[in-house]
């Protein structure tokens, strides 16, 4: 009697949370669409994306959905090709399920896109847009990627102040992102006393160089720092000694992902980046998000993963805000009145009505040690420091 | 430069040769025999990256076994090439096997993003890990391979064309094919040989870079291809010491590039190095004076094939369906992809003009839609003219501008105006990135505002949908009445046969810059509509794969066909769209359907005018 009575009892109490909160979504999904890269030379992106929106998926139609509904998405592949994006904008715009619209990956792409959605009055969520003009293509265009006007003055302390950098050499994809990420730097870098003394721009499908780090080494800095995605950062990072460059190297965020390791094999040891994602920091949304990451899909997630899970939970916030059977306007005005979402990224994520960006961002300091990502503690910095 | 440095750029650029040349005495060879650029080499190269990651991964082969493994499977993979994309073709246009090869390239690399997924794998190098100091660098184990597997490569090569019966026989059909064949070589044995063998390297050379760079990707291909047909026109096609020289040409003037100038600047080096030997040896450096001159790509070699006249009542039929259709309301997302066919038709009508009818085969087209869209912004932003306005001022800037540019390499002929024009291409492209003053750089012009026309404004869907079909059929209608005129006469007289041409007192410098001129506003029509379309350009708006597309459009609705421009940009724009159904499978399926569609219509859809 008495093992039956506690077992029951006991599972009382582990069912509870899920009891208590609201039963899972049924009934007709509320939509969102996608427009993103699945073909083509940016492929690998969209790819990622996927694995994070179905994640949040799971997770927020388990919660309830959106008042009682599912949530459901449909990607559209656009090949991060502009032609493509404005034919997409104009089926989902059509689309009078479509309530929110997702991406596109590139800027030439999204921001081609983007008078559509602002003349038709749909949301469009460039999760993945930097570029400081993509929001002002109006009050529908929105975007929770990582202003890059807040995270390199981070990338700067840490290569700066933590670091020692006296003399920064600057690698950046010229790229719109990689183009306003390094003008940010430079004038982060200067502002805390340190001298860039020559910045680099590389095209993203450049995989030589060894001409490029010999410019870097005569121009004799006494730091690298890598403003670059991970296939690039690897690269570089590869062939970085064989120049005999020996100086300590930080990179910008982006470069977090476990590919980075993989593709950078024993070169990465020892390079520092800050980044607003890391799998094993302790805060909550972080250590849901990467459980069940790794339970559904066997591996690390990666920033890119981490992107597309925020966007789904923000998208999904603004649609609960806006009330059941909202329509469009009514979606963009939510936009304005969210708050504190929950975020992997940004912790609690708060939009700027102003800029329509999300403010501010946190970051963890990481470094490589012994072909594996662990916190970049003071100590070991420092040693870093002094051993020039 | 201190001298260590000069000697560290000069190991660099020599290394990176290193690496172009395996991929270009491939091409050479192919070129040599077939007269074709091979545009598959890429893919083939990429398949062999993976190959070996396959056999490493699943296999656990030792580095022999590897190596044979990709060279065996590289080798099958470019005998299939052959007989499935280029034997079918024998006899056809000269130019149907170019496109097969493109397309194959697409299905190819397609196909490797599917069964491998897109993401970058590593591939970690089987060789020892030791390392040998040059100057302040070193080199590794992998650097001395790569050396050695390409310079032995070219031995064996000169050896069998040189020693061997096979080897002649190679040679003999890469001077005359019907000859040849007439002395009883197996013309097709010989072609897929030499696929074989030239697969076979550029399988080997992708391992091999792969393991360098511990880095492969599905999106490597297209920047291989171009490199290695870069060095290997350098050297002159199809002379394979000459691909060797050529590649290391272009290895050191991308690093003394980087070193003068900075990294931004290295590929605008390479493709002017491309210009500046050709416009001084049309056939590349080491190309033998006394060979024939390289036959046009058009015209006199061409398959007579007749032309499918569409009646004038159907055309005129389409084009009032067309103008009615926004009265019907139909769906946005139709109307959208009709608007980019019509500027897409706009594009190919300039590009028929100049590939069809005047026979000069442009891979840069999308260089001019570039330029006409950053005119017309930059117009409108920063000299406060119009919209309309500066759309037309946009043309006729990318007309004279386009020109200018095009203007050293009217001497040359065949596959060179190609490779010409495609350097010329990145080079806009390039210069886009370069010049901020001007361009804004790699962050691009925003806010360049929609179109208006007549101080209204136009862009809602159906005011740009009819104000692009408006400007796409009126381009239609001037084109078509140019070659009503004694123009069109002439512009094909200077096609079939220059000599003849200028023999009956034509010169054909003038003709050509006057079919540039009129395609050159064309497309900077075409592309100043597209950047008011869009609202934001950055230098990666155009790529060359908009150019590589537009020459699909055009091969396949016909060269120098009017109507068959419009219906190629209106089947290539539309098929990808109609295909989204299939999800991941739809490029596989464009792919495959454009090399049906070259296999059993190699003329053209309406055929060549």
């Amino acid at each position: 009697m008495l093992p039956r009575h506690f077992l029951r009892l006991a599972a009382a109490l582990l069912l509870a949370p899920i009891v208590a909160s609201a039963a899972p979504a049924s009934g007709e999904p509320v939509w969102f669409g996608v427009s993103g890269p699945l073909t083509g030379q940016n492929a690998q992106y969209g790819a990622q994306w996927k694995a994070g929106f179905d994640l949040a998926l799971d997770d927020i139609n388990a919660r309830g959905g959106i008042h009682g509904r599912p949530l459901a998405y449909t990607f559209e592949d656009s090949q991060s090709d502009p032609r493509q994006a404005v034919g997409l904008a104009q089926k989902f715009v059509n689309d009078k399920r479509i309530a929110i619209e997702l991406g596109d990956f590139s800027s030439p792409a999204s921001m081609a896109a983007s008078p559509i959605y602002q003349r038709a009055g749909l949301v469009q969520l460039g999760f993945t847009n930097s570029h400081p003009d993509y929001t002002k293509g109006g009050d529908f265009i929105w975007s929770p990627s990582i202003s890059q006007a807040d995270s390199q003055p981070l990338l700067a302390d840490l290569a700066i102040k933590t670091l020692g950098f006296k003399r920064v050499a600057v690698l950046f994809l010229n790229t719109d992102w990689g183009r306003t990420s390094r003008d940010v730097f430079v004038k982060a870098a200067e502002a805390r006393g340190a001298q860039v003394v020559i910045a680099e721009g590389y095209q993203p499908d450049e995989k030589d160089f060894r001409s490029t780090l010999v410019r870097v080494r005569d121009a004799n800095p006494d730091g690298l720092v890598l403003i670059s995605y991970y296939p690039d950062g690897a690269l570089i990072a590869g062939q970085v000694r064989n120049v005999g460059l020996k100086q300590p190297i930080a990179a910008s965020g982006s470069v977090y992902s476990p590919k980075f390791i993989e593709l950078g094999g024993a070169a990465v040891n020892g390079i520092y980046t800050n980044t607003a994602f890391f799998p094993e920091e302790p805060r909550a949304e972080v250590q849901t998000f990467v459980t069940r990451f790794k339970a559904r899909y066997g591996k690390e997630p990666d920033a890119f993963n981490a992107y597309a899970y925020d966007a789904v939970q923000i998208a999904a916030a603004a649609l609960i805000q806006a009330g059941p059977n909202a329509d469009r306007t009514a979606v963009r005005d939510a936009f304005y009145k969210i708050k504190d979402v929950p975020s992997v990224v940004f912790g609690k994520a708060n939009f700027d009505p102003q800029t329509r960006r999300v403010i501010g961002v946190k970051s963890v300091d990481l470094v490589v040690k012994d072909g594996k990502w662990a916190l970049g503690d003071a100590k070991a910095a420092a040693s870093v420091a002094s051993a020039r | 430069m201190s001298f260590t440095s000069f000697f560290d750029y000069t190991v660099n650029g020599l290394i990176i040769g290193n690496i172009y040349a395996m991929l270009a005495v491939g091409l050479a060879l192919i070129f040599g025999v077939s007269h074709l650029i091979n545009f598959a080499h890429g893919s083939v190269y990429t398949v062999g990256a993976y190959i070996g990651w396959a056999a490493i991964t699943f296999l656990h082969t030792p580095l022999p076994v590897t190596l044979l493994l990709v060279v065996l499977g590289s080798g099958a993979l470019g005998m299939l090439i052959e007989r499935v994309g280029l034997r079918p073709l024998q006899g056809a246009a000269r130019i149907a096997p170019l496109l097969a090869t493109i397309g194959i390239s697409f299905v190819l690399d397609i196909l490797v993003q599917l069964l491998a997924s897109p993401d970058p794998r590593s591939l970690p190098s089987q060789l020892p890990n030791w390392r040998l100091q040059i100057g302040s660098g070193t080199i590794g184990a992998l650097d001395l391979l790569i050396a050695g597997i390409g310079l032995a490569s070219a031995a064996l090569l000169f050896g069998f064309l040189r020693f061997t019966q096979l080897g002649w026989a190679v040679r003999a059909t890469a001077q005359d094919r019907d000859a040849a064949q007439q002395m009883g070589v197996d013309v097709n044995r010989v072609n897929q040989s030499v696929f074989a063998i030239a697969s076979a390297l550029g399988g080997l050379s992708g391992l091999l870079v792969g393991m360098y760079y511990n880095n492969i990707s599905p999106a490597m291909s297209f920047q291989a291809t171009l490199k290695g047909v870069v060095a290997t026109v350098v050297g002159g096609v199809g002379n394979v010491p000459g691909a060797i020289v050529g590649s290391m040409l272009l290895g050191l003037t991308e690093s003394y590039g980087v070193a003068w100038f900075g990294t931004p600047y290295r590929n605008l080096f390479a493709f002017v190095l491309l210009l500046v030997i050709l416009v001084w040896k049309p056939n590349g450096l080491f190309g033998r004076k006394r060979a024939l001159p390289p036959e046009p790509l058009t015209g006199t070699f061409i398959a007579p094939s007749k032309p499918w006249h569409v009646p004038p009542w159907l055309l005129a039929g389409l084009f009032a369906l067309a103008a009615v259709l926004p009265l019907f309301n139909p769906s946005p997302y139709l109307l959208q992809v009709l608007t980019n066919s019509w500027l897409y038709a706009a594009l190919a009508l300039s590009l028929t003009l100049v590939a069809g009818t005047i026979g000069q085969i442009s891979l840069g087209h999308a260089g001019l839609l570039a330029i006409g869209a950053y005119a017309s912004s930059l117009l409108v932003l920063d000299l406060h003219l119009p919209v309309g306005t500066s759309i037309i001022a946009a043309g006729l800037l990318t007309s004279l501008i386009g020109t200018a540019l095009i203007f050293p390499a009217f001497r040359l002929r065949g596959h060179y105006v190609s490779i010409a024009t495609l350097g010329i291409g990145e080079i806009v492209a390039l210069t886009i990135l370069n010049w901020e003053s001007l361009t804004r750089g790699p962050i691009g012009v925003s806010g360049i505002p929609p179109l208006s026309l007549f101080g209204r404004d136009a862009s809602s869907n159906n005011a740009f949908y009819w104000a692009s079909l408006a400007a796409m059929v009126l381009l239609a209608l001037l084109q078509w009445r140019l070659l009503r005129s004694h123009l069109g006469r002439t512009f094909r007289a200077v096609r079939e046969d220059e000599v003849a041409a200028r023999a009956y007192g034509v010169s054909p410098d003038r003709y050509k810059a006057m079919a540039f001129g009129f395609g050159g506003f064309a497309a900077g029509v075409s592309g100043a509509f597209t950047a008011h379309l869009y609202s934001y350009i950055n230098h990666e708006t155009f790529t060359s794969q908009i150019s590589i597309l537009a020459l699909t459009m055009v091969i396949l609705g016909g060269l120098g066909n009017i109507s068959g421009a419009l219906l190629g940009a209106v089947a290539l724009v539309s098929l990808p769209e109609f295909f989204r159904v299939t999800a991941e499978y739809r490029m596989l399926i464009y792919g495959v359907a454009l090399l049906l569609l070259i296999r059993f219509r190699p003329q053209g859809l309406l055929g060549t005018v």
